[in-house]
């Protein structure tokens, strides 16, 4: 009994890695939280192990938030803007995900 | 006293469980922990945003980049549902 649960402990660890499940959303759109305040939703083409990418059709929305000097509002802009092909560089990268489609 | 835990055997234990990831910009992170690898970066199911304490949004299976990370922490199943539900009490 106390083999068999080793067993499919060792096989859960080494079967199913992070990267792994990334593999599966290649040529898919998926979105992509960075560094700065922005997100992409995209078309994954290509990653590395760094979570350098190569999105395709992509849509940026770079968030800022500005507050006014007086009444002390907070101002939340999106800006958006689209490219054809990007690389993305992993080390600004926070998360991956398929798209949600509540935005 | 209790037995010596490392952080490896910490996680593969912990996969499976429902989980907060804290990263180091303030955001987290509650949802199943699905998987981690060698470098710590960690996959999540059914995971929602917590922003300043408040659910911030449903993003479902992420993966989070170790560099990211600030901490980990295993949440007990049946607080991890009432704060899915958003149900009154507790």
């Amino acid at each position: 009994m106390a083999a068999a649960a080793a067993g499919r402990e060792e096989e859960e660890s080494a079967v199913r890695e992070p990267l792994d499940l990334i593999r599966l959303s290649l040529d898919e759109r998926i979105y992509v939280k960075l560094r700065s305040d922005r997100e992409l939703r995209g078309k994954l083409h290509a990653y590395d192990q760094h979570l350098n990418m190569i999105l395709g059709d992509v849509e940026e929305v770079v968030t800022t938030v500005e507050i006014d000097d007086e009444t002390y509002e907070e101002i939340v802009r999106t800006t958006r803007r689209v490219v054809p092909f990007l690389f993305v560089r992993g080390d600004g990268v926070i998360l991956v995900s398929p798209p949600l489609r509540t935005t | 006293m209790a037995v010596p835990v490392n952080p490896k055997p910490f996680l593969n234990n912990l996969t499976g469980k429902p989980v907060i990831v804290k990263l180091k910009w303030g955001m987290e992170y509650q949802g199943y922990l699905a998987s981690v690898d060698s470098y710590m970066n960690l996959q999540l199911a059914n995971a929602e945003e917590i922003i300043d304490g408040q659910n911030a949004g449903q993003l479902g299976e992420i993966l989070i980049r170790c560099n990211n990370v600030l901490y980990i922490r295993g949440v007990p199943e049946d607080e991890e549902m009432e704060n899915a539900g958003g149900g009154p009490g507790g």
